[in-house]
This record gives C-alpha cells, structure tokens and sequence, in this order.
C-alpha cells in the first residue's frame, strides 16, 4: 500500500507546483504530506490498514481536485476538456485496417500525440512569450529565433560533418542554444539601452534575424544528421508509430516555467516589474536587469523549439515556424496573460496552445473547410480572451463577497475598495 | 444683483477623507476673489466643483442665481466658467494656433482653414497682450508661455468665471509679475476670478476678497482690506492644534538622542534643490518642512538613491555612502515610504505578503527558490507587530484600504531591517483612525531607536510628531526650528518667505 501512497502523492506534488501562488497555503499544506510520506516514512506507514492508506490517498486528491478547480487554469482546462469530449462524440469512428476495431477519429494515440507534437513548438515558446509580457514587454522575433537557431545548427552540423550521435545532439543542442542566447542578449540590451519599446526592437529583430537565416542558408532547406531525428522521434517504450518526446518536452518546459514564475526570486521580480515597474524601483530591485533577462528567457524558448522542431523534421529552413510569433502571443493571451503586464502563468499558456491546436484539429476531424482555419481561430482567440475577462471579473467579486462574510477584527475591516 | 457664484453647503468626499464639508459663501461679479488655506484644507477642490471637473456630493452652486451642475468641463466650459490649471493641461503636440481653436478648429469644406486658425488665435493672444508665435509648437513654450495661452483661451472662450489654480506655483518671480499685470484687466472688463492660493504677498496684492478654508471646512470670508497678514495666517492654522497634541508634547522630551546615523552635508541636485544639509540621530524624528515643489520628496529619493546627478555627501553611521540605486540604500538600512503609495509603494497586483516581501526575497529562498512558508511568516510577523488586519493576505493588494497600504509599506522596512526611515506623506489620503495609528507608529519606532526623517504637508503632524524642523522653500533650506520653538505660524512664515512676525 506503500507504493499507492506514493503514487498519490506524487500527483499531488505535481500539481502543486502548478498552482498559483493565490493557493500557497494549500500546496503547503500539500507539502505537508509530501513531508509526511517521505520514503523513510513508507516503512512505517505500509504497516498501516490499507483503508488508511487509501483515505490518505483520497483525501489528497481531493485536495487538488478542488485546488484545481479554484485555480485560475480551471475554466481553461475545462474548455478544452468539454471540446474534447464533444469533438470525440462528434468524430465518428473508422476501422483499423491491421487490428480490425474500431477506432475513433479523434480519440486516438496517434491523434492526440500528433497534436501534443503541433502544440509543442508554440507551447513552449508561450512559456517564453509568457514571461516577456508579464514583466510588460512584447516579443515579436521568437519566430526568426527559431529560425535562425535552426538554420544555424544544421549548418554547424553540417560543416562539422559526421559525429557519434551523443556528441552530434550535444553540438546541435549548444548551437541553438548559444544562437538563441545571442539573440536574446541583443533584444534585451537594445530594449533597455536605447529604450524603446520592444514592440519595435523585436518587430526589426524579426526582420533582421530571419533575413540573416536566409542569407546565411541560402533558402536551402539543410537536413540534420539523423541521430537527432533519432533522438526526438524516439518512441520511449510506446508504439513504433507513435513519437512522445516533444510532448515530454513540452510538459517539462512548462513545469520549469510554472516553477520559475511562481517560485524563484526572479520570477516573483517580473510579476513585480510587470505590475508596477516604479514601485519595483523604489522597492530596490534590478529593474534593467530583469527587462532584459526575460527577452533571454523568451529567446531560450525559441532556441528550444527550434531544436526539437529541426530534430524532429529533419531539416531547417528560413522560412521555418514563419508567423509562428502572433500564434505564440496568442497562446500567451488565450491563457490569460495580460498585455498590459502583471498578470500571466506558464500551465495557462500551454494550455492556450493546446486549445488552438485543437480547433486546428477539430476543423479537420470534422471535414470542415479548411479555408476558414483563420477565421475560426483568429473569433475563438478574441471569444477566448473576453470570456477570460468576465470570468477574472467574477472570480474577484466572490473573492470580495466572501471576504466580506469573514468575520474579521472589528476596528479595520477591508473598507470599500479604493481602486477598481 | 446676484452675486457670480453662490457656493450652498458644498461637500465632496472622496475615498478616505472629507475634501469638503459645507462650504458657503459667494463671489461678487468682476472681483478677484482668493481662496486660501494651508495644503489639503479644500482649495483646490472648490476650484475644481466649479469648473465642472467633479461633481459635489450635496450643496449646490449657482452661477447669477441660477443652479448649476456640471457633469464634465465642457458643460462648465459652455456655461462660461474656465479654468486654468495648477498642472497646465494643453496639447504638447499640437501648435499654439491649434491648442487656442481646439474646441472648434476653422475650417473650409471639412479642410483646416490654417491662415484662419492662426489669424483667430493671434487675436486671442493680443486680446490678453501676450507676444507668443501661433505656429510654434506648445512643448517649445515656457510654462508662464503655455499658462498665457491657457489664459488667453478661457478669456477667448467667453468665460466669464476664471478658476485659477495655484497659477504661479511653477512661475518664476518675473513671470509671476507679468500675470500680477493681468488680473486687473481681466477684472477691470467684468471677469469674475476665483483664485486659489496659498502665497501671502500674491494673496493681497491681487485680491479684493478672500476665503479662507480649514480642513474642509469654511472658516471666514472677508474683504482682503480688512486682515493683514498675521491675521490671515491665524485664520488658515486656527487654534485647535495645541490642544490637540497638548498631551503629546513632553512625552519623549527627556529621552536623550542616541548616535548620529545619517548625516547630508551639501547635498544638490541641480533644478531640484541645493546645498541641503542636516544629520539625524537615533530616535529622532526631523521634520521636513515645505510648499508643494520645494524639493522635499527630491532630496527623500536622492537620499533613497533614486535622484540622478546628486553631488553632495551622504555618511551613514559616521562613513562615507555611496548610494547609487535603492538596493544600495536598503543594504545601509535605509528605507523609504515614498509619497504616492499606489504609484510608487506599492505592485497592487500582487498581494499584501508579497509586496511585503519584494525587496528580501533572497532572505526567504534557498537556492533561489522561494520558500513560501518562510515568506508567510515573515510578513504575518510584521502584520502583527503593526496590527495589519487583512481578511486575505493573499489577495491584491489593490483592495486594502489607504491606511493598510500604507502599513504594507512600512511593514516591507521593518522586515528589511532598516534603521533610518524616510517617511514622504505618510498619512496622505488615510482616514482620520488610521491616520491616528500611524502617528502613535511613528513615535513608536522612534522610542524603539528607528532614526526618521518625516515629510509632510500637514503642520499639526509635522509639529506633533517631529523633535526638529527643518524649513525648506524652493530647494534651499531656510530654517530650522527645534520642537519647543516651533508654531504653525512661525513654520508657515518660513515656507511662504515671510519675515518673522
């Protein structure tokens, strides 16, 4: 029973570690348990009656579930949950020309990591644009990032000419990240040195950075050794046809993200710098020096993606995740992040990407004209955002009320708000 | 005749303080009547319920006997009652000939008449005298220039009720002289003006009338002949202070000043203030004494190392300080509650632990990472000590009251440890409780040996609180006054340039 406890609280922990910090002192709590449980606790806790483990187990979950349910990603998840489901009903079935079942057209191994695949790129460069725009900023050249980092590897690799595979992924992993490193280095030192507003700086990068690819590559589309397709399409114990790791990648670039927005000090220093840059500075904190760290931090996203895109296609072009800048903002938004700053979570932006993923998908499940790709998700984003709004707007009148109900200390109880 | 404007039981409240409170009184047509009183006793405010930019929440105020409201300043605008402002509000983009005709610019088949335009505003200007360019850009203007064109558009408007707001708080004494001119002519052709300020000598050589307002409240309306100067200064301080703070008076006298922490010697800071010196011991509360724009807040941010250029030299605990940014002040253990708590004191998008928190959060994380449990009971330790009750301290900070916010801030000091605490404002906009809490506060942490340099606008405060005063008028300081020397009137002598009586 041991064992099932542990499985427990892992799941536990996990989820946790997505939450907003608005929910601290439940993970603490969750904490609590996870301390409680530590593997020198298992010996004594397997001596305990199974039931007992099990009320742990489910008491536990619960905890989270209703965390989760409280938690600024619910209705988000929910939206996507409650489209899947109905995209599964409505998708009809085929049947398997090798097995003989039955299969459904949408909810299918292959399917699901086919999208999990399309999202990845711009959910783990979300987590990047996330974090620009909390901290107030915008970042318009993820796109030519991405492009260059490819572009740029598979040239090094190229030249390089053949490497045993750890050393080949090893390079290529490095060259996109010290390209892309680079490139965010530059945004940052020209948004806060010549200080303009990064609107325009990554709008020139942009321009700049994929017209660099495209010289440098001669709009060849440059193929990448195989060892790294090998290495991204690795099937990791599932079925032959089915390749996982851009999935993994993308769940561990958002956990990283979560962690890095709502744990670390820096983190916590780009809410602050985002939400109110002047009282940042008379707070004492690097002002500069956060601005220009985020624009890293998006770029690194960019070089991330870049790799894992390349590796996985096995080529890089120029003109590779073209637009893929506006998707990227539009995860970021779809999720909740505000433009003007303040306000945003890396699991949201994920999730923004998995949900314009899956329109994508629903309009071709469903036989749908794929003309109208556009403008239905150009409507759902716009649809997305103002529901986001009327509910953070619900959630903070309830938030007031019950407040309000508490019973508080007599002589000051919250007045009135003042702002708002 | 009725009089130009009748003000009946006038009150505004805005969110923590009363601005007004049943004010009466009315203006006789073509006078120049001023309207005194020390900062914050509802100057501004009355200038601003009759130029329609807000709305009172009872009384009512009749322009030639009849009742009017105002819901925006178009409406006042079209009544015949013009403003012009403390904080010159023009279109810096846009010409002289432009910002003159914005209401209704010339034009000819839905194209601007530009020969028009600038004919129509040279007009203006001459109207008023005033020799300024229509074609230059407005930033190119001084600001007694920008105050001219303002001018010349109310009177071009028709207006036959001027608000002004503190006119020459950003006027040089030449520039101020050329608007002395002016007031006589505006008065002279049947303009009625309302003129809001607290400057004696501009006061009496201006005004035929005057009103004089005490927190909120009204205290006397006379003929400017009537009072001299002494007399006026008696009305806008009243009498009440010495009773109120009769019991606080000798309480810490006998408590001898500990160690000299912070020493300024010619601190400067050009166009912002000059040469201030002054050194501030442990347990000691100095009072920074000053009009709006004197450099008081300045001199708290240079010290803060927040102030570009400053030269001078700063010695904390007797050595040499080099403050170059605010983490560099908050490692000497200097803290700083700046003057506009939202703006400056505050992210009111984070909630009230973690603006507690902001500046040490490496003191609560290891390797980074912060440790949430760690950050909690920091905060919550503060709360306590300075009784922050708050129903959720997980929520936006937004939804707290003045007086908690203000506390947030203090409470983010105290846990960074500082010793020296520079205090701009600190009861600005806090309800009277509050504000009474504070205050103990602050004498409090002073007993506790805290060193605090306290700024405010509001004599009985700096007088109750402060063991000495220092004066402080355009940037330089002009006195300093020890806690038993200290009257409302001599400080208010000192800010305005008075001799002593």
């Amino acid at each position: 029973m041991g064992v099932r406890v542990q499985v427990g609280v892992g799941v536990d922990s996990a989820l946790a570690l997505e939450l907003d910090s608005h929910f601290n002192s439940l993970s603490d709590s969750n904490s609590d348990l996870l301390s409680r449980t530590h593997p020198s606790d298992l010996h004594s806790l397997s001596h305990c009656h199974s039931d007992c483990s099990i009320l742990v187990v489910v008491s536990s979950l619960r905890r989270a579930g209703s965390a989760l349910a409280r938690s600024p990603q619910a209705g988000l998840a929910l939206v996507i949950l409650a489209a899947s489901i109905g995209l599964s009903i409505a998708a009809g079935s085929h049947i398997d020309p090798v097995s003989g079942a039955s299969v459904n057209n949408f909810l299918n191994a292959h399917t699901l990591i086919q999208m999990a695949t399309d999202a990845s790129g711009f959910a783990i460069m979300g987590v990047g644009a996330t974090i620009v725009i909390i901290s107030g900023g915008i970042d318009l050249s993820a796109g030519a990032v991405y492009a260059l980092a490819g572009v740029v590897m598979a040239m090094v690799l190229r030249a390089v000419g053949p490497l045993d595979p750890f050393m080949t992924v090893a390079l290529g992993l490095g060259t996109c990240i010290f390209v892309s490193l680079a490139c965010g280095v530059a945004n940052g030192v020209m948004v806060v040195g010549l200080q303009v507003h990064p609107f325009i700086i990554t709008l020139g990068t942009m321009w700049m950075l994929r017209g660099v690819a495209f010289v440098a590559s001669h709009a060849e589309s440059i193929l990448v050794p195989s060892a790294l397709t090998h290495v991204a399409k690795a099937t990791l114990g599932l079925g032959a046809t089915l390749s996982p790791v851009p999935l993994v990648a993308m769940l561990a670039v958002t956990l990283a993200g979560s962690i890095y927005l709502t744990r670390t000090v820096m983190g916590r220093h780009v809410f602050a710098v985002g939400g109110n840059p002047e009282a940042s500075r008379f707070a004492g904190l690097p002002v500069q020096r956060i601005r220009l760290g985020v624009f890293v931090l998006s770029s690194l996203t960019a070089g991330a993606a870049a790799f894992l895109g390349a590796s996985f296609y096995g080529s890089a072009t120029s003109s590779d995740a073209n637009g893929y800048e506006l998707y990227v903002i539009a995860s970021a938004v779809v999720g909740g992040a505000s433009l003007t700053g303040g306000k945003g979570s890396a699991v949201s932006a994920t999730l923004g990407a998995l949900l314009i993923v899956l329109i994508r998908q629903a309009i071709r499940t469903l036989h749908l004209d794929q003309n109208y790709e556009w403008i239905i998700i150009g409507g759902a984003m716009i649809i997305a955002v103002v529901l986001d709004q009327g509910g953070t707007k619900l959630v903070a009148r309830r938030v007031a009320a019950a407040a309000g109900r508490r019973p508080s200390l007599p002589s000051e109880q919250n007045p009135a708000p003042e702002s708002r | 005749m009725a009089p130009a404007v009748r003000f009946t039981g006038v009150t505004k409240r805005y969110p923590g303080v009363v601005a007004l409170r049943g004010v009466t009184f009315e203006i006789a047509a073509g006078s120049c009547h001023a309207v005194c009183g020390e900062n914050g006793a509802g100057k501004s405010t009355l200038g601003k319920l009759l130029a329609g930019i807000d709305t009172p929440d009872s009384g009512t105020i009749e322009l030639d006997g009849r009742a009017v409201r105002f819901a925006d300043p178009g409406e006042a605008l079209a009544a015949g009652i013009a403003m012009v402002h403390q904080e010159l509000a023009s279109c810096s983009n846009l010409s002289v000939a432009e910002n003159l005709c914005l209401g209704s610019i010339p034009s000819r088949w839905t194209f601007v008449d530009f020969a028009a335009m600038r004919e129509r505003a040279a007009n203006l200007l001459a109207d008023i005298g005033a020799e300024i360019d229509t074609g230059r850009a407005m930033s190119s203007l001084s600001v007694a220039e920008q105050q001219l064109v303002q001018i010349a558009s109310a009177v071009g408007s028709g207006a036959q009720v001027i608000v002004f707001d503190e006119p020459t708080s950003s006027l040089s004494e030449g520039e101020a002289a050329r608007l002395y001119g002016l007031i006589p002519q505006l008065t002279a052709r049947g303009t009625t003006l309302l003129y809001v300020s607290h400057r004696m000598p501009e006061i009496f050589r201006l005004s035929d009338h005057l009103t004089v307002l005490r927190d909120g409240e009204h205290v006397a309306t006379r003929a400017t002949c009537s009072l001299d100067e002494g007399e006026l200064v008696q009305l806008m301080i009243g009498r009440r202070l010495e009773q109120y703070f009769a019991a606080h008076a000798d309480a810490d006298a006998d408590a001898a000043p500990g160690a000299e922490v912070l020493t300024v010697r010619d601190l400067t800071c050009p166009g912002k203030f000059e040469d201030v010196s002054f050194s501030l011991r442990a347990g000691e509360v100095l009072g920074l004494a000053g009009l709006v724009g004197a450099g008081r807040s300045e001199i708290a941010k240079a010290v803060f190392g927040l102030e570009p250029n400053v030269s001078g030299e700063i010695r904390v605990h007797g050595s040499i300080a080099r403050i170059r940014s605010a983490r560099d002040a908050m490692k000497l253990g200097i803290g700083l509650v700046p003057e506009d708590r939202k703006l400056q004191g505050l992210v009111l998008s984070m909630s009230a632990v973690e603006n507690v928190t902001l500046p040490l959060l490496e003191s609560v994380s290891a390797k980074s990472l912060i440790r949430k449990r760690d950050e909690r009971a920091v905060a919550q330790k503060y709360f306590d000590r300075l009784r922050v009750k708050i129903a959720n301290v997980d929520a936006p900070a937004s939804g707290l009251s003045g007086g908690n916010q203000q506390k947030l801030v203090l409470a983010r000091w105290l846990a960074a440890g500082s010793r020296i605490l520079i205090l701009d404002e600190p009861t600005r906009g806090v309800d009277v409780g509050a504000k009474a809490e504070l205050h103990a506060w602050i004498d409090q942490l002073a007993a506790e040996g805290h060193a605090i340099l306290l700024i405010s606008s509001e004599l009985p405060e700096l007088l109750h609180l402060s063991t000495r005063i220092i004066v402080l008028r355009a940037g330089r300081m002009v006195g300093s006054v020890g806690r038993e020397a200290a009257t409302p009137e001599i400080l208010l002598r000192m800010m305005a340039g008075l001799a002593a009586a």
